[in-house]
């Protein structure tokens, strides 16, 4: 489990950073590390699962931004709220994951300007609403793909494609 | 010990340090040679070669592409010299390639020996993992001499400052990043001011004088003042000037000298300006 997340983790971290340089044109790269973490709050209730969201906020922070905390923190408060959640719901299927994704997407992005920057720049932000917007639906969209894979994976590795839930 | 009351709110225990500690390490500010930013520097090692091999994959990909669109062009134009203008054509692109490679390394070293200072140049393996941060991954680190705070420019201007380095690969904060700032003035009237990145788009200069005579066109260079970037560096030209609201200030926007997207190889100046605080020392 922890194996797998780490690889899934760092394989998309070089896609993050490598796809925009590689293209020419400006594109919207999805943010798989929101979705990773999203299915590690639907689907493993675990305490290794917010030790992992802490450990993928950690290694994006290693290569986006100026300060190291600030996706840590909010990768794990992502996982927490999504636990949370998927304690409540009766159904945590993939379009209940798009829609933790797509707002997931959108929270990270301004708790980082606002944790990295203050609340002057996250006034300022107002022009990259589109393009947030845009690239939550996005990730909101590939996120069901990438929960089959990670659900492939699991069972691939012998794991239960789902865990226990609370 | 399944049913106590920290087994059953484990998640929650669990996760409310690990925010806590994250809270901590943003408060605090973490250091590039403290223990917890040690593992940051692992992972940009980790991915640093196989985002070097993927960049070269890509360009060696590009180059096969475009061979193969000249080569079909080719066959249909004369079916008789396909092998030998694919071969050309091959040939060609290779020298195409190192022909721009060349000149972009003759004008980093042209600028070198124009600013007289110990430089080093890297090549862009890397963008921002998230896309709201500006910031590039380098081919060069430590070992290469590169430490955080050295100054990064292009043949075009100033590119940005180094954040991170580990032993063999590097992050550099871009200059229109709305976390980074550095000292500038227009080259025509000498007005000065700061010239910081926005969230969105462009540079913005601030604190300029209302009374400064600042227009549209002019070119903003840097001031060698911050301690980072050595004086006279192209940052861009001036896109506007707000003069609207009753502040003290204009408000000066700017475009980047620099196409940050199109950058392949740039230049890290070692030594970096004098600081006021050497000078204290010194005396």
């Amino acid at each position: 489990m922890l194996g797998l997340f780490s690889l899934l983790a760092l394989i998309a971290l070089f896609l993050e950073t490598a796809i925009p340089h590689l293209v020419p044109a400006h594109v919207l790269i999805p943010n798989l590390i929101v979705i990773l973490v999203v299915d590690l709050g639907l689907r493993y209730h675990g305490a290794l699962g917010a030790l992992m969201a802490f450990a993928m906020g950690y290694a994006t922070d290693a290569f986006s931004g100026i300060h190291l905390g600030v996706n840590s923190f909010l990768m794990t408060l992502l996982f927490l709220l999504t636990y949370e959640m998927s304690r409540r719901l009766l159904v945590t299927n993939a379009l209940v994951g798009s829609v933790l994704v797509f707002f997931g997407v959108i929270m990270t992005a301004l708790g980082g300007l606002w944790l990295g920057s203050g609340t002057e720049v996250l006034s300022e932000s107002g022009p990259m609403l589109p393009w947030l917007l845009a690239q939550a639906a996005i990730t909101a969209i590939i996120a069901p793909f990438v929960f089959a894979l990670v659900a492939q994976c699991r069972r691939a590795i012998g794991l239960p494609a789902r865990f226990a839930r609370e | 010990m399944k049913g106590t009351f920290l087994w059953r709110n484990r998640v929650l225990l669990i996760s409310g340090a690990l925010l806590i500690i994250s809270l901590h390490m943003i408060s605090d500010g973490v250091h590039p040679d403290d223990v917890v930013a040690r593992p940051a520097s692992v992972l940009i090692e980790i991915l640093g070669p196989v985002q070097a091999a993927s960049s070269r994959l890509t360009e060696g990909a590009t180059a096969v592409t475009r061979d193969y669109f000249d080569l079909v062009q080719v066959r249909r134009q004369n079916l008789e010299l396909k092998g030998e203008l694919g071969r050309f054509t091959s040939e060609r692109a290779r020298l195409a390639e190192l022909e721009v490679e060349n000149r972009h390394l003759a004008e980093l070293l042209d600028l070198k020996d124009a600013l007289g200072l110990q430089a080093v140049a890297a090549n862009v393996i890397g963008s921002d993992a998230t896309g709201l941060s500006r910031t590039l991954v380098l081919s060069q680190g430590s070992a290469d001499g590169l430490q955080p705070g050295m100054a990064v420019l292009s043949n075009q201007g100033v590119v940005g400052k180094l954040i991170a380095a580990s032993p063999h690969a590097s992050r550099v904060l871009l200059i229109d990043d709305h976390n980074s700032a550095l000292d500038g003035f227009d080259q025509r009237s000498r007005a000065r001011g700061i010239v910081a990145g926005q969230v969105d788009d462009g540079l913005i200069m601030k604190y300029v004088d209302r009374s400064e005579d600042i227009r549209v066109g002019d070119t903003i260079v840097t001031s060698g003042l911050d301690g980072f970037f050595p004086r006279g560096l192209l940052i861009g030209s001036v896109k506007g000037v707000h003069r609207e609201g009753p502040g003290l200030f204009l408000t000066v926007t700017v475009v980047p000298a620099v196409d940050y997207r199109g950058l392949e190889q740039v230049m890290v100046v070692k030594q970096q300006p004098p600081k006021l605080d050497d000078g204290a020392k010194g005396s």
